[in-house]
């Protein structure tokens, strides 16, 4: 929300007259982006009011936006602000002054300021590189090797979005578990690229989907009335948004109604029935496919959950045009090429009914895979479980799904590209190797 | 005769890894606890403690040993009836739950999640009325409900009336979430309310990017009601709808098919 400035300079004036010594102790960090909006929020370790001050320039942060009360949780919209721009912002009680030039790389974090872009008018096409963590939380040298990787892969790129697939904070998904795990673990990324998580089953452990309560609840501010794009859900623990010409499907696939009657389907086909982007990339926790450190053939693993994405929701993604399937909770990379139908357990899979092409996928291997432009159920899906960006296994594991083309027991990341009507996913180890790669291509 | 001791099953059930193989920080958290319980092991807590890691991973078995073990301990131990209803309802044992819940929610009248776990101990032991007031007691305790909880309590109804206003409840606090509009579009047609039927159906279209299959929908329920002459203008808009969409969304084959449909219905006479 906007003020007019001489207003808010007056209630920040008798707000701030005894300015409190506060520190930031979280973020900022970026949430519910769309291309006219953004949230920003941060913590603070004592209570004060929530002021952004922004501007499309780094020296002329002239725009104000505040959110009522005195508080440590703070959590201020962005509106009006214009798609596909660069904006630059400073989180405080009050508007600083920001700072300029190098001074602006060395002052402290009170007075940093930062940037974001906003996505781009929907349904526009644009290069867009997503970061995909999956099972990241454990605050340990790999994760922090995995991030390392990423950053200098990606470089000077800027990520315009990243996706957590649950378990992002280990081992109890506690508001202390958070801190380390995401907040001190990716501040740059934080402040810079919006963020979307699901929950999973750790980060369950501190959380309620039925009562949206929790600290997952807390922290994040997601799409509950359709904001970013998609139809309206109601509830944070499953939602979608548009970034571009892709539309992005969230799943809770731990702690909500999984059953063919549930509210989640029930939304899941009307949205995904209401969608023009050119992609659709549905994410969650647990994988449809996976013989890593879990067994999607047990029925008594993770209670059945891996069951039920494969045998309940996969058919009604694949049916909605779905593109690429993302999951973790297996600590392993394993990926499959692009195939549709197959909804049973592994002894079911058959290459010849069930891959809609095989080979690698890879322009410099067996060739890209193809899908027609027009959407068009059963076409054809990637399914990628990228569940180790905190940890591999320590023990052997069977990789041995048959609908998987490739599986590693490594950690690792999964960065996104996606042009036009090109994808390309790039599975990354904690070593910085580029150990696997595909693309998609509609035509 | 020689009597066989049940102690090493016990210990064996207490401590089993089983599923929790896969997750190297369960498996410390588990050795913790052990390490605990072999210093002071007449402390409950530390029972219940691992019993809930157990149940977070659907370790029944395992849970329920400890918590026994708990009880044994310390009856009255806090969380222990809660953490003990919890696995009574994940097995089905919904009158051992429910009992076990009302306990808890003795104690403590504002917890919500106990509320909405004994609402559906209620409903599966068939006493909706029950139910009911423990939905409407946790919807009134949680700031953020989800959708499935008017969902839930809306199914309790007998009379769709009842049901309708238990949905219009949760659309004017949550706003027009789908699926809330789709149950209460179902209800109204039951109850042959086309006109307030059609409005939902206005809202959810609303919301929708392609508005071709609402629209369709439209026509089918306007036909079904008698209305033939508003159902045609429902398929004409439906058939305008689906041309305005860019090419490759009109010629997917379902859309296709689709669009052949609507234009049998547009120029149909009945």
């Amino acid at each position: 929300m906007k003020l007019p400035s001489s207003i808010l300079a007056l209630v920040l004036f008798a707000t701030t007259a005894a300015p409190a010594a506060t520190t930031i102790v979280r973020g900022p960090y970026l949430q519910s982006a769309t291309p006219t909006s953004m949230v920003v929020r941060w913590r603070t370790d004592a209570t004060e009011a929530s002021v952004v001050a922004y501007g499309t320039t780094r020296d002329k942060l002239t725009l104000l936006a505040k959110s009522e009360g005195v508080v440590a949780e703070h959590i201020v919209q962005l509106t009006d602000l214009q798609p596909a721009t660069q904006y630059f912002y400073v989180v405080g009680a009050a508007a600083p002054k920001p700072p300029t030039g190098k001074a602006a790389e060395d002052a402290p974090v009170r007075a940093a300021t930062s940037t974001f872009t906003t996505p781009p008018p929907v349904g526009t096409a644009k290069p867009t590189r997503v970061w995909v963590l999956g099972d990241p939380g454990t605050k340990n040298a790999v994760q922090i090797a995995v991030r390392d990787v990423y950053r200098k892969y990606t470089g000077g790129r800027p990520t315009d979005l990243w996706l957590l697939l649950g378990d992002n904070a280990y081992p109890d998904g506690t508001d202390a578990d958070y801190q380390k795990a995401i907040f001190e673990m990716y501040p740059d990324t934080l402040r810079t690229s919006p963020l979307w998580p699901a929950l999973g089953n750790h980060d369950a452990k501190s959380a309620n989907s039925i009562t949206q309560s929790g600290v997952y609840y807390d922290i994040f501010t997601l799409p509950t009335r359709a904001q970013a794009g998609g139809m309206m859900s109601g509830t944070e623990a499953y939602y979608s948004f548009d970034y571009a010409n892709i539309h992005f499907v969230c799943l809770d696939s731990h702690d909500s109604d999984r059953s063919p009657a549930g509210a989640m389907l029930q939304w899941l086909k009307a949205d995904l029935a209401g969608t023009q982007r050119d992609w659709i990339i549905a994410f969650f926790h647990h994988p449809t496919y996976s013989k890593g450190t879990h067994n999607s053939d047990s029925d008594t693993d993770s209670g059945g959950r891996m069951n039920d994405m494969r045998a309940i929701f996969l058919p009604v993604l694949e049916a909605g045009g779905v593109d690429l399937v993302l999951t973790g909770h297996s600590h392993v990379y394993e990926r499959s090429p692009l195939i549709d139908g197959h909804y049973g357990k592994s002894p079911t899979f058959d290459a010849t009914k069930h891959v809609k092409q095989k080979g690698n996928g890879r322009a410099d291997g067996d060739g890209v895979y193809r899908k027609p432009r027009r959407r068009a159920p059963h076409v054809g899906e990637v399914s990628v479980v990228t569940g180790s960006a905190g940890h591999a296994s320590a023990r052997p594991v069977p990789l041995d799904h048959p609908a998987m083309i490739v599986s590693f027991n490594e950690a690792g990341s999964s960065v996104l590209d996606i042009d036009g009507l090109r994808l390309d996913l790039v599975f990354l180890n904690e070593k910085g190797e580029k150990r696997d790669w595909f693309s998609i291509v509609k035509e | 005769m020689r009597r066989v001791s049940a102690v090493p099953a016990v210990l064996a059930a207490l401590t089993c890894t089983g599923p929790l193989d896969a997750h190297p920080e369960i498996e410390a958290a588990l050795s913790r606890l052990n390490a605990q319980i072999t210093v002071t092991p007449a402390d409950a807590s530390l029972y219940v403690q691992r019993g809930e890691l157990y149940a977070r991973h659907e370790a029944w078995v395992m849970a329920e040993a400890n918590y026994l073990r708990a009880a044994e301990l310390a009856p009255d131990f806090p969380r222990l009836n809660r953490a003990r209803a919890a696995l009574d309802f994940a097995n089905g044992r919904m009158a051992a739950a429910r009992a076990r819940l009302t306990r808890v929610l003795a104690a403590d009248p504002k917890d919500a999640e106990a509320l909405v776990l004994r609402a559906r101990a209620h409903a599966a032991l068939g006493t909706a009325a029950a139910a009911i007031a423990d939905f409407n007691a946790a919807l009134a305790l949680i700031a953020s409900p989800s959708p499935e909880l008017y969902l839930e309590r809306a199914g309790l109804y007998s009379s769709p009336g009842d049901a309708l206003r238990s949905l219009d409840e949760g659309l004017s606090r949550l706003g027009p979430v789908v699926t809330l509009e789709l149950r209460a579009l179902a209800l109204e047609e039951s109850l042959g309310r086309t006109d307030a039927a059609l409005a939902r159906l206005d809202r959810i279209a609303g919301q929708s990017e392609r508005k071709e299959s609402w629209l369709k929908r439209r026509g089918d329920l306007l036909a079904r009601s008698g209305r033939p002459a508003e159902a045609r203008a429902a398929y004409a808009a439906a058939l305008a709808a689906i041309a305005a969409l860019p090419d490759w969304l009109r010629e997917t084959p379902d859309t296709v098919r689709l669009a052949a449909e609507l234009t049998r219905l547009t120029s149909s006479d009945s």
